[in-house]
């Protein structure tokens, strides 16, 4: 193995594997986002507090259920569905009724929602730090590449990054909601014509894209400590990854996590306090070369 | 009749203004505190409706424009050494040349990306603010910011927000009623056709997006003058989302919308902090509030309102 | 004037315009017609910059002017107007011209100035000559079609053009806006010099007003020539006008 890896330093490595778990993370909430954006072409700017609400439901569900394996379990299957249910009312009681009217209404309303949530947050789970313990069969470090400990649980996650994609592949591809939400997302009055009904297609699609928020919380829970705030900041890099994907390409979503998991987290290396720049110069650099993102956007 | 109406229109900035001045006659110093930072965060809501509500950029993110006015003013004064005053010259430039920066990366693209972009790269200079520590005091912010005399006590701060806020919204309403504003409005209602009547788009807007970063580190310096203090959040998004909100909540077809927006909104936040920590919670209501049922904002309605009077006599 | 010369256009491996050319003299009144999906609105569409031509040559007053961006093209004067009604929907039909004026005296720079004073006369000329005096104040959206439709090109002639491309200028208009409508070109033409190219559905005015007309099918030019050539080419008849026989008209 050192021999192998012997022209690259097992930290740059290491660091990697941090970028790519955290690529991970990126990907499942930016799917969702960009999937949003593709069918409904609301820029939603509360995915970042659903998964904010994603990572509480979590260290909620697996405290009722004494926090060990089962706890985590029972998060990564109840806490998204939780999400998804909360999107499912705001659609249905909120952003049916502004279909028709100008985008930016659409996207003032998410804002307001985000605002909304943030504080709900707060109302219900306080400021505190919350922690989710990682589940007893994931503790632990392997040692990579002669004595780099990287922790079990991002070993999960990369496993757990290709299953989603490959699950989305079949979503979009082989069901029928799938090929509906895809011809709606090019020609949306066109569905409406055939007699589909476009209302439904739009508020099931809204739920998948929330559910994946909220996965993505549950995910990165163990990971972190669970705060306020940690929905600003994915929202920001959401954001960036699709659009230096292509907006509502699910795959410019996999490529954008992508490279900006790797940028961020190699930049840190280069430069430790400032390592959050790379990810937005390797989007400027995209942007100046394909203005509509890397792949092709469904705009 | 054109002229008459003029007149009386002039008449009322006239009234309007003087009953400003009066201000720290019959007030006491904490409303004329609240006063001077409705009137600067107008001028920022009125910089940005510039180019949100009379351009049509989404620009998202505009407080940066605010933040990043402010802290190089406040820099200036406290690192340089050189003549305070100086201070409020740079903080506006280097703001506007911030805006032509963003603006430059951002303009070339479709209304969705430059608005996703905008806020991105917006957040990108909170969080370098947000860590240079030995620069920008980091989180803690710089307080106590030595000010010239004439304008450290509060009604000389009113005072000088006053004028300044006045002759900026003055230069602000000569741009949009000018050629170029027409032009800017002409791209907000059709990019395609303006092209096509030999308006070069992206030059246009670029400009004004310019202008609009200037005028809203103008607001910043402006707010270094009346808090003595700066500090990172001055430039979160949530910060640009109520600037947005209140072009919205006053109407942002109309020039003054933004600052009776900017009134609503600052007297409800000091009003409504002293009771709850949930003003967002209360934000975020009055907005949905907004967008279902006020979409044209308060003087959008009032405008209708006095329309429909006028129509059933 | 114009000198339009094999211009080509693909999108996804379809070919719109695919060797299309094309000349106009100074002065004259030419027509494209051809049956929907043609590609004679991207043949304009290439003419004016909108669209970036594959390979071919645009030369206007004997400049090469392919490939330039549409407010460069506008600027040498080529004003167009378009089929779907294209105005500034929240401005006031004096605005709507005005802006089109302003832009034409590149005077978009100036930022002192109110613009109330500025190119009022110029603007107010245009609106009488196409009858749009009496609704200066209206808003665009306040208009019925025909006078939408008229603005579209009182905003064209903002530019000042000497060349003017009219997209189906009559399409939805009444009989009696129609005749108006015809009548306005022939008087730009006649009163103010323009040369005019234009695309039209409706046979009876295309060849009431055309000096020449151009035949445009899959993409390519079948004929060019006076409207008694036209008339008379067999192709055209077989391939547009579906069999039957004009020469009788």
């Amino acid at each position: 193995m050192e021999n192998i890896f012997g022209f690259i330093s097992p930290s740059i490595l290491s660091q990697i594997l941090v970028g790519l778990s955290r690529t991970v993370i990126l990907f499942i909430v930016s799917s969702g986002l960009t999937l949003i954006l593709g069918v409904l072409r609301i820029p939603n700017v509360a995915h970042g507090s659903l998964y904010m609400i994603g990572a509480f439901m979590a260290y909620t569900v697996s405290h009722l259920f004494g926090g060990g394996n089962t706890g985590f379990w029972m998060a990564l299957i109840l806490a998204p569905l939780g999400v998804a249910a909360l999107s499912f009312l705001a659609e249905r009681s909120l952003f049916q009724f502004l279909y028709e009217r100008e985008h930016l209404m659409l996207l003032l309303l998410t804002f307001a929602l985000s605002l909304v949530f943030g504080d709900l947050v707060k109302l219900i789970w306080g400021a505190e730090y919350r922690s989710v313990p990682v589940p007893s069969i994931f503790q632990g470090y392997i040692n990579l590449f002669g004595g780099l400990p990287f922790p079990i649980y991002s070993f999960f996650l990369l496993v757990m990054g290709p299953v989603i994609a490959i699950l989305l592949w079949l979503l979009t591809n082989k069901t029928r909601i799938g090929k509906i939400s895809r011809a709606a997302a090019v020609d949306r009055d066109m569905v409406g014509a055939v007699g589909i009904n476009v209302n439904w297609v739009f508020a099931i699609v809204f739920v998948i894209g929330c559910l994946l928020a909220g996965l993505g919380g549950v995910l990165v829970a163990p990971t972190v400590s669970v705060t306020l705030g940690m929905d600003h900041t994915l929202i920001m890099e959401a954001f960036l990854i699709v659009i230096m994907g292509g907006l509502g390409n699910v795959w410019g979503a996999l490529l954008g996590a992508l490279i900006f998991g790797l940028t961020q987290s190699l930049g840190i290396l280069i430069w430790p306090q400032f390592g959050i720049v790379f990810p937005y110069i390797a989007v400027v650099v995209v942007l100046i070369f394909r203005p509509t993102g890397i792949l092709k956007s469904t705009w | 009749m054109a002229g008459s109406f003029f007149r009386t229109k002039s008449l009322w900035v006239i009234i309007g203004l003087v009953i400003l001045f009066l201000f720290p006659v019959f007030l006491d110093r904490f409303y004329i505190y609240l006063a001077a930072i409705i009137l600067l965060t107008g001028l920022c809501a009125t910089s940005l409706n510039f180019v949100l509500g009379y351009g049509g950029a989404f620009q998202f993110h505009h407080a940066v424009f605010y933040g990043v006015g402010a802290y190089s003013a406040a820099l200036m004064v406290l690192k340089s050494g050189l003549s305070p005053w100086l201070g409020f010259v740079v903080g506006p430039s280097v703001a506007a040349i911030l805006g032509f920066i963003i603006g430059l990366i951002c303009v070339r693209l479709s209304k969705l990306y430059f608005g996703m972009l905008q806020i991105s790269l917006g957040s990108l200079v909170w969080a370098i603010v947000y860590r240079w520590y030995s620069f920008t005091g980091g989180d803690d912010g710089i307080h106590g910011i030595p000010l010239p005399d004439i304008i450290s006590s509060p009604n000389g701060a009113y005072y000088f927000t006053l004028i300044v806020t006045s002759v900026s919204m003055f230069i602000l309403y000569r741009m949009i009623k000018s050629p170029f504003g027409s032009a800017l409005q002409g791209i907000r209602d059709n990019p395609v056709r303006s092209e096509m009547i030999g308006v070069n788009v992206r030059q246009q807007q670029l400009l004004a997006l310019t202008i609009a970063g200037f005028f809203g580190g103008v607001a910043g310096s402006l707010f270094v003058v009346v808090d003595n203090t700066v500090f990172p959040d001055m430039m979160f998004w949530t910060v640009s989302l109520e600037l947005v909100i209140m072009c919205l909540l006053g109407g942002w077809l109309s020039f003054l919308g933004p600052i009776v927006g900017a009134a609503i909104i600052v007297i409800l936040r000091t009003y409504v902090s002293g009771v709850t920590v949930y003003w967002a919670l209360v934000l975020g209501i009055i907005m949905m509030l907004v967008i279902f049922f006020l979409p044209n904002g308060v003087l959008g309605y009032l405008d209708r309102f006095m329309k429909k009077k006028v129509r059933a006599r | 004037m114009l000198e339009v010369t094999s211009l080509s256009k693909s999108f996804d491996g379809f070919k719109a315009v695919n060797n299309a050319g094309l000349s106009v003299k100074d002065g004259e009144i030419v027509a494209v017609i051809g049956p929907n999906g043609a590609g004679k609105t991207t043949f304009f569409n290439l003419i004016t910059g909108v669209i970036r031509p594959d390979s071919g040559k645009v030369l206007f007053k004997g400049e090469d002017i392919t490939g330039l961006k549409p407010y460069q093209v506008c600027r040498r004067g080529i004003s167009r107007s378009f089929q779907v009604v294209n105005v500034f929907p929240r401005l006031s039909v004096f605005e709507n011209v005005q802006v089109s004026v302003l832009s034409r005296q590149k005077k978009t720079w100036n930022l002192f100035t109110p613009s109330s004073r500025l190119s009022v006369d110029d603007t107010e000329k245009i609106l009488e000559n196409v009858g749009l005096t009496d609704i200066r104040d209206a808003t665009s959206t306040a208009l019925s079609h025909g006078e939408r439709k008229v603005l579209e090109i009182a905003i064209a002639l903002g530019g000042n053009p000497e060349f003017l491309i009219l997209d189906e200028p009559t399409a939805g208009m009444s009989p009696e806006e129609t005749s108006r409508c015809i009548d306005l070109i022939k008087q730009l033409k006649e009163k103010l010099g323009i040369t005019i190219l234009f695309c039209e559905h409706d046979m009876e005015i295309v060849f009431s007003i055309s000096d020449r007309i151009m035949v445009m099918v899959r993409g390519s030019t079948i004929i060019e020539g006076t409207c008694n050539e036209v008339r008379c080419c067999q192709e055209v008849q077989d391939a547009y006008l579906g069999g039957i026989d004009v020469c009788l008209m």
